[in-house]
């Protein structure tokens, strides 16, 4: 643990280290990352269903709330495409700050790694601080075998989710747009279409989020247990009991298996509702306290609760790529989950 | 008395699950740390089963926001 927060690896480290280099190189080339950009073809997908109605919903009542669905910049149908006859294409904001944030990522990892030292400083001793932090914590979480195959995922999550959180931060975002006045002083308070809104307030990002790990669950489950020991994992007994009590037992877990699969089921919804949960809350919760303060002490009253986001986004990253690694444990099989 | 309750109308639920989660994070995260306080160096272990049960604490709000009448 107390390399958590340590600095510059020496050489040493990198051969003992090698999946981060990977990393980053893989960060790096970005042909080479394919799976990358399926999970963002993914992200954007998810987004690209963004319900027309809601919004509509939303100005049509003047909700004292965010809107839920984010304005459409991009509204179009292609037609006669083959195969799916019309091909909907709809870009909102949220869509367009999840673009900026990859890319100013992917530029920032391709920078970073462009002269790569011995000895590190500047950018490249960021990024190696980030991905080895969090190799190390992964590492002593899910064990060494899991995070050699895993760990592409997990970090991206994280370091994807954080930097969107606190992109979303920034002021102006979510803040300046189109809103209604107040009907007694005319000030808008109340912003209906921002220009630009937090993906993570969107409920298609994380829920595309949540799904694409739900895949790569069914995916690692698989090729670790294999399709019977899959089953065997969520219906087979554990613990040993021999004789008659083994039969009751056989019994039991079959039904624990059905409610185990219920709980799996319900994990994409939790997760998504989770981070969307507390972004919009947050986002709602500086939107009341900039309107609380009224025109003069508007910029003042939401600073503490600026503090307290930039925590939440810290933490909700935190716990998003923690519980999808967890669940990812618990379902290997007995002898891969390497510390006991 | 009676009357009041059969009166009372909106998504009570709502808050009653948040109340209840709120409680349930609040005992985990205190025995989590306390247990952390007596065996610092069960504190990996301890973070995944505390984050684990957080998230089943916390789960309960969001089936309870399914159940949101409008």
């Amino acid at each position: 643990m107390d390399r958590l927060f340590g600095f510059a690896p020496s050489a040493t480290v990198y051969s003992e280290m090698n999946p981060i280099l990977t990393y980053l190189r893989a960060a790096q080339r970005i042909g080479k990352t394919g799976l990358l950009a399926l999970c963002a073809l993914l992200f954007m997908t998810g987004a690209a269903w963004a319900e027309t109605p809601a919004a509509e919903h939303a100005t049509e009542h003047h909700e004292e709330a965010l809107p839920q669905g984010a304005p459409l910049l991009v509204d179009t149908v292609i037609h006669n495409v083959p195969l799916i006859h019309d091909l909907p294409i709809k870009v909102n904001n949220s869509m367009v700050i999840t673009w900026v944030v990859m890319l100013a990522l992917i530029i920032s990892a391709q920078v970073a790694m462009r002269k790569v030292k011995d000895v590190p400083d500047g950018a490249q001793n960021f990024w190696e601080w980030v991905v080895e932090s969090l190799y190390s914590f992964l590492e002593g979480i899910i064990g060494k075998q899991l995070v050699k195959k895993t760990f592409w995922f997990f970090a991206t999550v994280f370091i994807f989710i954080l930097a969107l959180n606190w992109f979303s931060l920034i002021p102006g975002v979510g803040t300046i747009g189109w809103g209604i006045p107040d009907p007694y002083s005319g000030v808008v308070t109340h912003i209906t279409r921002p220009i630009l809104r937090g993906p993570n307030a969107d409920l298609n990002m994380t829920m595309a989020m949540a799904l694409t790990f739900f895949f790569f669950w069914i995916v690692w489950a698989l090729q670790a247990n294999g399709p019977g020991g899959f089953i065997m994992h969520l219906f087979g007994p554990k613990g040993d009991t021999k004789g008659f009590m083994k039969v009751l037992m056989v019994i039991v877990f079959i039904c624990v298996g059905f409610l185990e699969i219920v709980s799996i089921l319900f994990r994409p919804i939790s997760l998504s509702f989770r981070l969307y949960g507390n972004i919009f809350a947050g986002e709602n919760t500086l939107e009341t306290m900039a309107t609380l303060g009224g025109p003069w002490f508007g910029w003042l009253l939401p600073l503490p609760f600026y503090f307290l986001e930039i925590l939440v986004g810290l933490v909700q990253a935190m716990v998003f790529m923690l519980l999808t690694a967890v669940f990812t444990l618990l379902i290997m099989p007995e002898e891969g989950h390497g510390h006991h | 008395m009676l009357p009041i309750l059969a009166e009372l109308t909106g998504n009570l639920h709502v808050g009653l699950a948040a109340l209840g989660a709120a409680l349930g994070v609040g005992f985990i995260g205190m025995k989590a740390s306390e247990a952390v306080g007596r065996n610092p160096g069960a504190a990996t272990p301890i973070l995944v089963q505390a984050i684990l049960s957080t998230a089943f604490a916390e789960g309960i709000v969001f089936f309870a926001i399914y159940l949101v009448a409008k």
